[in-house]
């Protein structure tokens, strides 16, 4: 087996017999080395070999960012386990959706999760549930395994051999009650973009992190592990509500990177002075997560002349990362994407499946180890993205006379805001579900700090009463708070085609104008 | 009405889509409970702008100012002396 293929979990294994005093998470309730970690992912481990996981099982994580969330994740791979880790912010009904639909046989929860109680009513009770953290003095830990049975007991890390071809983790990128799409990866898959990303960052064990993303997308999920694979640290800090909290943590740890998505890099650029701040040690930045305005990256290279600033883009279905602009040709290629990232082929492809010439808009094409296996029991979909084992990944681009990428828009409606990608579909299906609503049509519309916002055009019953805190509080009882649309228009009616098919273009279009 | 009332009612119709008094307790943790995020926080500073009269600076934005309507009731008051 080539270092490359080799299972990230095992590549933990040496480092953390390479680093164990090293720091490898510090998050709100401490700092953890690579041998505390190590035995904390050994007693999850065999506590899920004990309870009876068989290899390829999956395992439902709901998690906030912690070395808990580490520990959790490692140990499913350690027993044999397939990872889903799920979106913390999301409610109950996705939470159970998602689990029943990868079929998980746990679910690892936060013991302060919101949804806990309504969880546990509604949990398929051959689902094993296990909380996770210290349980609060009031709260019943009826009906689940304490976090506390898996922390008293051994700590031997099962004897389990992963093939890289094995699948190692569920990504679920959507929530749709019908239909959830799960991303499948395999650890080779993984393994190969950890490998790509920390060749162009030139990761080493130096490296230290502070990491602002949420682990259960595939942009936090590969800050973790290109950290943990070389040795590195993660500083964590959950949430940009108080940016300049954020920035005197980065002068503070010394830390020597920094990832964001565009609203971020607006959230500090807008309520922070940065030079009032020491990031001398601020090697790097990275940016992905959607198109960044290219004034705002001119902001930061003036903001911070010193940092190396790498604009990159990517998918779920590539494990994460494929292409990356190398900072040195940030101002020549501006506004560009950059290049495939390493031991991965891009092309730019028209209708017909050509490669198309410089400038002209095409589907971006995917080559390479890294991307997914299929959608999770979907061979539809998976049949519709992937071909030839090339991932059509729906985003259009031209490329210049050098061949660096520039994005030209989405074929898909998904909407993105701030870190979160978001179906349209599954907001309309909560909307629906109210009977004072006709119709619904629910679109992305730009917004200077998020990228875009939510909005929803609603016709009414005629013979029905209703207002917008109606549909927003309904909204919020069912989807998660970045999900629940920030402005909502009544109309009388949808702009359709003659077939009847709702013409989202022509929402966005009177937005826009 | 009071400053508590005001900043109370502006979370409960804009954040909780709901002017049920009960469905927010003036200690509640805006983070904790899963009212505001980091969009929602800056909307709430341009609300106390403008409703207060007053410029909450970078440094201010602090959960013991901003976290909880009562943070916020004892930020304006220290404020506005």
């Amino acid at each position: 087996m080539t270092a490359a293929a080799l299972p990230l979990i095992d590549r933990f294994t040496t480092i953390a017999e390479s680093y164990p005093d090293k720091l490898a998470i510090a998050d709100a309730s401490g700092q953890y080395s690579y041998r505390q970690l190590q035995e904390s992912i050994a007693q999850v481990a065999g506590y899920l070999t004990d309870s009876g996981l068989n290899k390829g099982d999956r395992v439902a994580m709901v998690v906030t960012n912690s070395a808990n969330y580490a520990a959790v994740f490692y140990g499913i791979w350690a027993a044999g386990g397939v990872t889903v880790a799920l979106n913390t912010q999301a409610k109950a009904r996705d939470i159970l959706n998602w689990t029943d639909h990868s079929n998980a046989k746990w679910l690892f929860i936060d013991q302060g999760h919101g949804e806990l109680s309504e969880i546990l009513r509604r949990l398929d009770q051959s689902v094993e549930l296990v909380s996770v953290g210290e349980p609060k003095p009031d709260q019943s830990t009826e009906g689940h395994t304490l976090w506390t049975t898996i922390t008293q007991a051994r700590s031997t890390m099962p004897k389990m051999a992963l093939s890289p071809t094995d699948l190692a983790s569920i990504i679920y990128t959507s929530g749709t009650t019908g239909s959830p799409k799960g991303v499948t990866l395999s650890h080779a898959n993984l393994s190969a973009n950890i490998d790509s990303i920390q060749k162009y960052l030139q990761l080493s064990s130096e490296d230290s992190i502070l990491n602002v993303l949420p682990f259960y997308y595939s942009y936090g999920n590969s800050v973790l592990h290109t950290h943990l694979a070389v040795g590195g640290s993660l500083v964590l800090e959950n949430n940009l509500v108080y940016p300049h909290r954020v920035v005197d943590r980065i002068a503070n740890e010394a830390v020597s990177g920094f990832s964001g998505v565009p609203s971020t890099f607006a959230l500090l650029l807008g309520r922070v002075n940065l030079s009032d701040y020491d990031l001398s040690k601020l090697r790097y930045l990275t940016q992905a997560g959607g198109a960044m305005a290219p004034a705002l990256t001119d902001k930061l290279l003036a903001a911070l002349p010193k940092t190396e600033i790498f604009i990159m883009y990517g998918q779920t279905e590539a494990s994460a990362r494929l292409t990356y602009l190398p900072p040195a040709q940030i101002c020549e290629k501006r506004g560009s994407i950059g290049i495939a990232i390493p031991d991965t082929k891009i092309e730019v492809r028209d209708k017909q499946g050509k490669v198309t010439p410089p400038g002209a808009t095409g589907e971006i094409c995917a080559y390479g180890e890294n991307i997914m296996q299929g959608y999770w029991r979907d061979t539809e979909k998976s049949a519709q993205v992937l071909k030839d084992g090339w991932l059509y990944t729906g985003d259009l681009a031209h490329t210049d006379e050098d061949g660096y990428l520039y994005i030209d828009g989405r074929s898909s409606d998904m909407i993105k805001s701030g870190a979160n990608r978001i179906s349209p579909k599954e907001i309309e299906e909560v909307i629906q579900e109210l009977d004072c609503v006709m119709e619904v049509a629910v679109v992305g519309i730009p917004d200077e700090m998020l990228g875009e916002i939510i909005k929803a055009f609603i016709v009414p019953k005629s013979d029905q009463q209703t207002d917008k805190k109606v549909i927003q509080r309904h909204c919020k009882q069912n989807l998660a708070i970045y999900k629940i649309p920030k402005s909502i228009e009544f109309i009388s009616e949808l702009p359709k085609t003659a077939s009847g098919k709702i013409q989202k273009f022509q929402l966005q279009s009177k937005e826009k104008s | 009405m009071s400053a508590e009332a005001q900043i109370r009612n502006y979370i409960l119709e804009n954040y909780l889509f709901t002017d049920d008094q009960s469905a927010l307790d003036s200690g509640d943790s805006f983070l904790d409970k899963g009212i505001l995020d980091s969009t929602g926080i800056l909307e709430v500073i341009y609300f106390l702008e403008d409703e207060f009269s007053i410029k909450v600076e970078d440094t201010e934005m602090v959960p013991e100012n901003l976290d909880s309507v009562n943070n916020i009731v004892a930020f304006i008051g220290r404020k506005s002396q």
